[in-house]
């Protein structure tokens, strides 16, 4: 079942940079997080990847969203019905 | 004209208008010219100004509340400070119930200007994410209902 997502997850956290990995759907559920993003972020990074695609003209174009600082980023990126936020720290 | 005249000063006294003002004992009430309608209208008039009045009083009370009332009842010193802890400890408990809602995401910076002056984000760190984001979604798509046993069961009734 969600075994193969569950694997992808851990395996993303195996990149020596990233300290937190979130999945979620369209509506903002939890699909599956690690790290430093938990449940409760499922809310903010949906609606945040919603607003961006928003804000382009082309429905078939996918912005990544990056929230930038001095000690790590973290990238959001919509792919279908899902959503992914990863967080990465600055190597 | 010249009855008139005649009439008027022999019957000053005895005009029937002015006899009975004379006796009246309110004659505050009624005007000097007063004729026998306005006498009795008003106090008829008077008492529609009273019951005027006093619905207005009624309508006005039902909307005032009575402090000094309220005081009569007295609330001794340890039931307004077990009512003050009482309402301090529900405004905690609001307060910590609307910091959890507003959940943040991880805190990023406090220094804007270095991030802005620093260097664009990597392309590979945006190209990861995709790439990550394309596999998470192919791995929910294999996500499949796998019946194996039936939900609704027929109980054998003899």
């Amino acid at each position: 079942m969600e075994s193969t997502l569950e694997q992808h997850l851990d395996d993303t956290m195996k990149n020596p940079a990233v300290v937190g990995v979130l999945c979620t759907d369209q509506q903002g559920h939890n699909l599956g997080c690690r790290g430093s993003l938990s449940d409760e972020h499922g809310g903010v990074v949906s609606v945040l990847a919603k607003q961006a695609a928003a804000l382009t003209r082309d429905p078939t174009d996918n912005p990544t969203v990056c929230l930038e600082s001095e000690s790590g980023n973290i990238l959001i990126r919509s792919h279908g019905t899902i959503t992914v936020a990863v967080h990465k720290i600055a190597s | 004209m010249g009855c008139c005249y005649s009439s008027e000063s022999e019957n000053t006294e005895q005009d029937p208008e002015r006899k009975r003002l004379i006796p009246n004992p309110n004659p505050v009430s009624k005007p000097p010219n007063g004729t026998d309608w306005i006498t009795t209208s008003v106090p008829s008039a008077r008492t529609d100004e009273q019951a005027l009045l006093t619905s207005i009083l009624h309508k006005t009370a039902q909307n005032i509340i009575d402090v000094s009332a309220a005081d009569s009842v007295m609330m001794e010193q340890h039931e307004y400070m077990d009512k003050a802890r009482q309402y301090s400890t529900k405004l905690a408990m609001s307060n910590s119930l609307s910091q959890k809602k507003a959940l943040t995401l991880p805190s990023l910076t406090s220094q804007p200007h270095q991030v802005l002056a620093s260097d664009l984000v990597p392309y590979s760190d945006v190209q990861q994410v995709s790439k990550i984001a394309a596999y998470a979604y192919s791995a929910i798509s294999q996500i499949k209902v796998d019946a194996k046993e039936e939900l609704v069961v027929q109980f054998a009734i003899p």
